[in-house]
């Protein structure tokens, strides 16, 4: 059912290698494009300013470190502080007078050299090893960021982000910027869908099963794992420029901190590795779980007359977030965008269950 | 129960479309004021939210019991925000959308990362003991309230007061041991300043935070033999502090701290290992005041309070409702100057800076908010830890606003221009 796949038959080569050979997928694509281009227009402020523009945001930076963790098998517990670089950087380009095109991809190209100099750990190291390089990595730029009051901005750790303007149209407002962070998005979003069909992707395929078996077959596993980390690196940069500019608007040291890095990892693992959907879900599930719970915790406690404390009730939506994590990993270990597949496995075939290969 | 895929998937959906109804706190009343106050209740200013929450809205509830103002009932709008900025945004723009005039996010990180926002759209935000220690420059920060003496001013009381009781500091040493963070070291221009001013010697030992463990730096304050030793924190780094201290046998009398210290921290130290430290109050302690008594006659005995009984009085829940008056005054100053509303920010934002020698019946310092002036005056008291209480060791004063002012002016006029 509405999958469906009786009658297509490909004469080119270009037409079976498509992104989506099913009609069915590119229409919804298609309506889900419409969709976010028209939301600015129809949803409240409250709506585009608060929970699509961080998704749009978020999924972003999830989709890059996707592309090292899901797609190059690296584990990376410091995307939080790549982000940073990149922010920082961007955010005093611009200070100084630099176009924000520019100083956006400066800020990716910053992060990538550092990001690089600590993912060069990963040619030694791997699995829980790689991930306390990393982790080291948080530490040392959060600690760089906090002592040096040249980059945070003096005692008081602050920078607000002055206007700038993105190919000529000036970034205020909330339309204009979700529309930048869309552009960004879509370019990533192409990249990831892309790269797993190239020999790049291939590459990294081959190193991310078992990196000695690739170079046997002659895949350079120390070209590919730092170009891994290169590219994650400069998504983590740019998407950290985007995020200063078009949704925090003042930048300072704790917005990069530990958590970030780990939520990212969160919305990686519980989207699912390696799938550009899973990141939009994931990052949908991470960032709204809580404020969706406190508020309807919030709306039950208050309509339904419920007298719970204040401690409790700000504790609830945590335990209930928690066994929505845990009960998704159980449940679902291939994460949220393995639900999706199922979905569409059964109905590809439906209602000939049989035929399900 | 067998819980397989599909009962989780449907709970899951209901839950999403469930908490999509909206949130009303007062019905939808016509005269209803609202204030937004998402504040940190589970990640790390636990150790204050509670208590200074829960000040304010018994406060807010002793108000709206007398029948509120003009009319008009105060609705503060509770959340968590978890010290997260997604949440704290939405919040703010949740507040905007459901047009709230204040917010207070009570939250360092929060508090600067929404100046932006708060500016551009003309909403009150109180940073009380939080924020930009330069928001106190209200020509900079028109929409930014501290309301509350900064850590600058603060640190120059400390100073003052140390001066007071040893008539000169000259050769004096003063150690200053902080919490390694943008926070910890904000007072350090003030201390230096004041240094050179009084030519006392300043010694500074950060630890790392969040500050659990302190055991190698308080040796280290011993060994340089302090005439004065401010300890500057927030949450566990301050009792692990005053432990350490204690342990290192530093005299409790001439050990100081912010504005963050209270009796709950007394009890994890031991009450009466710590007798005689010092800490600096912005407002009355303890239940003897009448705003306090008001409250417990109005608002907790009928059993309306929003917390236990037993934290009425403590510190925090003082801080709590001395913000809370300060913001009900500015509401009633605003209905004199336009009674008819409409209410908005700019509306609020008039009344709050034309608040004048403001005491809330004795229980906080003469506060004056102006256009330029969004701290109040600078105004507080030393306090001693008796074993019970903090008991005042000083009367309201206030020192140094000159050398105070021209740093603060010398931040906002930076970020006037830049933007830091």
């Amino acid at each position: 059912m509405l999958y469906r796949r009786a009658g297509i038959r490909h004469t080119r080569y270009q037409d079976e290698r498509q992104l989506w050979p099913l009609p069915f997928d590119r229409y919804l694509v298609t309506a889900i494009a419409v969709i976010l281009v028209a939301a600015p227009f129809v949803v409240s402020p409250l709506y585009l300013s608060s929970y699509l523009l961080p998704w749009i945001i978020w999924s972003t930076a999830a989709l890059g470190l996707n592309f090292l963790m899901g797609t190059a098998g690296q584990i990376h517990l410091g995307y939080g502080a790549v982000m940073a670089i990149g922010a920082y950087t961007s955010v005093h380009l611009v200070l100084s007078g630099i176009p924000f095109e520019i100083a956006m991809v400066a800020g990716g190209l910053m992060s990538s050299v550092i990001g690089i100099a600590f993912g060069a750990a990963a040619l030694r190291v791997k699995g829980l090893y790689l991930a306390m390089a990393t982790l080291a990595m948080q530490y040392i730029v959060d600690f760089v960021i906090m002592h040096f009051p040249a980059i945070s901005g003096g005692s008081l750790a602050s920078i607000a982000v002055p206007r700038v303007s993105f190919l000529g149209i000036p970034v205020v407002g909330d339309i204009r910027t979700y529309f930048v962070a869309l552009f960004v998005c879509v370019i990533v979003t192409l990249f990831m869908l892309n790269v797993k069909r190239s020999s790049f992707g291939r590459a990294l395929a081959a190193v991310r099963e078992k990196d000695y078996a690739a170079e046997v077959i002659g895949v350079s596993t120390f070209k590919y794992k730092l170009l891994a980390f290169w590219t994650s690196s400069f998504i983590g940069g740019v998407v950290g420029a985007v995020l200063a500019v078009c949704y925090l608007r003042s930048v300072s040291p704790d917005q990069f901190h530990l958590e970030l890095s780990i939520q990212l990892v969160a919305m990686v693992i519980v989207g699912g590795l390696g799938s550009v959907l899973g990141s939009f879900f994931g990052a949908a599930l991470i960032l709204f779980a809580p404020i969706i719970l406190n508020n309807a915790i919030g709306t039950f406690a208050t309509n339904f007359g419920i007298d719970i404390s204040s401690d409790l009730r700000a504790h609830v939506p945590l335990m209930l977030y928690g066994a929505l994590i845990i009960g998704f990993l159980i449940w679902e270990p291939l994460g949220l965008a393995k639900i999706y597949n199922n979905f569409r496995n059964y109905l590809l075939v439906w209602p000939f269950r049989h035929a399900q290969r | 129960m067998e819980v397989s895929r599909r009962t989780l998937l449907t709970g899951a959906a209901a839950a999403a479309l469930a908490s999509s109804l909206k949130i009303h706190v007062v019905s939808a009343q016509e005269k209803v004021i609202r204030f937004s106050m998402p504040m940190d209740f589970t990640k790390i200013y636990t150790f204050v939210t509670a208590e200074y929450s829960q000040g304010q809205r018994d406060y807010i509830s002793l108000i709206n019991g007398r029948g509120g103002i003009n009319g008009y009932k105060i609705a503060p709008d509770i959340s968590d925000h978890g010290n997260d900025l997604p949440r704290a945004i939405e919040a703010f723009e949740r507040a905007k959308s459901e047009g709230a005039v204040l917010i207070d996010p009570l939250s360092t990180p929060v508090a600067r990362a929404l100046v932006p926002r708060a500016l551009t759209d003309q909403i009150n935000m109180v940073t009380a003991f939080s924020g930009r220690s330069d928001a106190a420059d209200g020509t900079v920060f028109p929409y930014v309230f501290p309301l509350s003496p900064n850590y600058w001013t603060q640190a120059a009381l400390l100073v003052d007061y140390f001066r007071q009781k040893d008539g000169d500091l000259k050769g004096k040493k003063i150690c200053f041991v902080h919490i390694d963070t943008p926070f910890g070291k904000e007072p350090l221009p003030i201390l230096e300043k004041l240094s050179q001013m009084l030519g006392y010697e300043l010694q500074t030992f950060p630890y790392t935070p969040p500050g659990n463990d302190q055991s190698a730096i308080w040796p280290q304050v011993r060994r340089a033999r302090p005439d004065w030793v401010v300890f500057w924190g927030a949450g566990v780094g301050q009792t692990v502090a005053l432990t350490e201290a204690i342990r290192n046998g530093l005299p409790m009398d001439r050990l100081s701290s912010s504005v963050w210290l209270s009796q709950s921290d007394m009890d994890v130290v031991g009450a009466d290992q710590a007798k005689g430290v010092l800490k600096f109050d912005p407002c009355v302690s303890g239940r003897s005041p009448k705003v306090i008594q008001d409250i417990l006659e109005e608002v907790v005995k009928p059993g309306k309070g929003a917390g236990p009984e037993d934290k009425v009085g403590t510190n925090y829940y003082n801080y709590g409702v001395m913000i809370a008056s300060i913001i009900i005054e500015g509401v009633r100053k605003a209905f004199e100057i336009a009674p008819d509303g409409p209410i908005t920010g700019p509306w609020l934002n008039a009344g709050l800076v034309s608040i004048k020698d403001f005491t809330a019946d004795g229980f906080i310092p003469p506060t004056t908010i102006t256009k330029e002036d969004h701290q109040g005056g600078g105004r507080g008291r030393i306090s001693r830890w008796d074993g019970q209480n903090f008991v005042p060791e000083t009367d309201w004063f206030s020192a140094y606003q000159d050398v105070v002012w021209e740093e603060i002016r010398k931040y906002s006029e930076e970020f006037a221009k830049t933007g830091k």
